[in-house]
């Protein structure tokens, strides 16, 4: 199976450093979604991968080997970067018979893959008469249209309608399911985190997250439980007692319904449950209050805009190895740099 | 990875659009009306003048006719500079010489086919509507006009081709190439002498005539044309080649 692997990859546009020494491996068999936000460098990786921009320094292999030394590419990697890449005066039909003749892939595949993309009622009109929706869902079609073992996907939810959100999520889940290497840029967190096993989110051209999905929420956000009680001091005080320090009463709470309502941190309703039971509290409600990837990237990259939004000012800073950086204070940069360690 | 595939490939590109296949119609169209209109325009003179050229005269169409090759091929390469189709071709066929190959492959050869069928046809019409003034243009004067003809007409579409693919659009190109083959080498070309005839359209141009005084002959003519094409190929061909896509 073909994973990628993309070593100190550096990409310099003038001053700009748009990809900064990026290092980490995409393994088959699961979703990996890709994370940033605009202009953190997640088309710019993808372009490189693909070849077609030349890298500052670093590699980036699919299965070992440079893109460029595929002789039927479309065969290996299958890639949407921009739905509006087909000519408009071309059906899509025909927009796909060209790229599949460029790797003497079947003709066959071609209305395979506008069938698996719910277009082949529309295969003979023109790409322009196209939504941005079903444009997307051609673009998709193209990347399958090699069968290809890895697929890279540029904002492939971009003005999809509901329906096409929820093909395109059994899709991604699909692929990694038959054991092919999907990478997913994105940068709506609900939508990622419906289909995502794993994360790399970029900022400014930096890896600042490699993990799990799972564990990247777990790490970043606190399980909570919510409970309303009839007796909130009595509850909080049982909770103390038993180690669940964290416990804070929650105002507005009081206003709706009978009762206080607490919040308790690292915290399982299980746990919480037993305990008010045995002291003979009545618990009113019990909520395990699940993390989402939104909060979990949102405080990860919560440093990251603090320092964006500074005022850049030409300050000495030994701990920043590039100069095309912005200034960083050492407090901002210290969450980054536990994540690449 | 062999070059049919990318050659039938880019091919597929031309055929599937419209745009470009009515271009490639035009340049027969254009070339053989304005020649026949020329033509009837000066049926009336029967004064003769002494540099009557019934050769040029039939193929007087071409000056216009050129303008739709060279549509054509800066079209042709175009298509690949909007909405990041250049890098959908580059994905799958990351060998961009060879691409390029292709593409200018797949431009000249029907450029070619076109400019002699442009040039058979515009030879016929220029004769019946010449009548008896034709008289003077041997066959194998008119046979000449009509090799030179395609082959000047799929120089032009070729330069234009790798001049878009160096600018990056059709667009600068036509706005560059159109107004210089209108304007600029009629003006200029009338009043200067030989460094003017070294000039892409002129030096192409010498095959229609049924004579020459110049430095260029027909075949050396050509040769010049053929010359700031391989140019233009070569800088689009770089271009291709060393930048981002």
């Amino acid at each position: 199976m073909t994973s990628i692997d993309i070593r100190d990859l550096t990409k310099e546009y003038g001053t700009t450093r748009a990809v900064d020494r990026l290092t980490f491996r995409v393994e088959p068999g699961r979703v990996t979604g890709f994370l940033g936000p605009n202009g953190a460098g997640k088309s710019t990786t993808l372009r490189l991968v693909l070849g077609l921009d030349r890298p500052t320094a670093g590699t980036a292999t699919l299965g070992g080997r440079a893109y460029a030394t595929f002789d039927e590419p479309l065969r290996h990697v299958g890639a949407l970067l921009d739905a509006q890449a087909a000519h408009g005066s071309r059906t899509a039909r025909d927009h796909l018979r060209v790229l599949a003749a460029s790797n003497r892939l079947p003709e066959r595949r071609v209305d395979e893959v506008l069938a698996e993309a719910g277009l082949a009622a529309v295969a003979h009109r023109r790409v322009r008469t196209y939504s941005l929706g079903m444009r997307q869902r051609l673009g998709i079609a193209a990347a399958l249209l090699g069968d290809p073992p890895v697929i890279l996907l540029d904002e492939p939810s971009n003005g999809l309608d509901p329906e096409g959100i929820i093909w395109i999520r059994e899709l991604l889940r699909r692929l990694a399911r038959e054991g092919r290497t999907v990478l997913v840029s994105s940068h709506l967190m609900n939508e990622t985190a419906s289909f995502a096993d794993h994360l790399v989110v970029l900022g400014r051209g930096r890896l600042l997250a490699d993990t799990a999905m799972r564990e990247f929420i777990r790490a970043r956000v606190d399980p909570r439980v919510r409970v309303r009680t009839t007796d909130g001091a009595a509850l909080g005080d049982l909770l103390a007692r038993h180690g669940y320090d964290t416990v804070e009463r929650e105002g507005e709470g009081e206003g709706e319904g009978e009762g206080e309502r607490l919040i308790v941190h690292h915290a399982r309703v299980a746990d919480v449950g037993r305990l008010a039971w045995g002291a003979g509290l009545p618990v009113l409600e019990l909520v395990a209050e699940e993390a989402t990837l939104e909060q979990a990237y949102l405080d990860l990259t919560a440093t990251e805009a603090e320092f964006a939004a500074q005022p850049p000012t030409p300050t000495e800073q030994p701990s920043t190895p590039s100069a095309a950086q912005p200034p960083t204070s050492p407090a901002a940069q210290s969450p980054t740099q536990r994540q690449e360690a | 990875m062999p070059f049919t595939p990318v050659l039938h490939s880019e091919w597929l590109k031309i055929r599937t659009l419209r745009s470009l296949v009515v271009g490639l119609g035009a340049v027969v169209l254009v070339t053989a009306a304005f020649s026949a209109l020329a033509g009837l325009d000066n049926a009336g003179d029967e004064g003769q003048e002494a540099d009557f050229d019934s050769l040029f005269s039939a193929f007087f169409g071409v000056s216009f006719g050129q303008i739709a090759a060279i549509t054509f091929g800066a079209q042709a390469m175009s298509a690949e500079f909007q909405g990041g189709a250049l890098r959908l071709s580059l994905a799958a066929v990351p060998r961009r010489g060879r691409w390029f190959a292709a593409k200018m492959t797949a431009v000249g050869i029907p450029a070619l086919a076109v400019g002699l069928l442009t040039g058979v046809v515009t030879l016929a019409v220029g004769r019946a509507v010449l009548g008896d003034r034709a008289s003077a243009m041997s066959w194998a004067e008119g046979l000449r006009g009509a090799v030179g003809c395609g082959i000047y007409l799929a120089l032009m579409a070729l330069f234009a081709a790798g001049l878009t693919a160096l600018l990056r659009s059709g667009v600068a190109t036509l706005s560059i190439l159109i107004p210089f083959l209108l304007l600029v080498s009629f003006v200029v070309g009338d009043m200067s002498g030989n460094a003017a005839d070294l000039l892409p359209d002129r030096a192409g141009q010498v095959v229609l005539h049924e004579t020459w005084d110049g430095l260029l002959g027909p075949w050396t003519g050509l040769a010049v044309a053929a010359v700031w094409t391989s140019a233009a190929l070569l800088a689009g061909s770089w271009s291709v080649r060393r930048r981002d896509a």
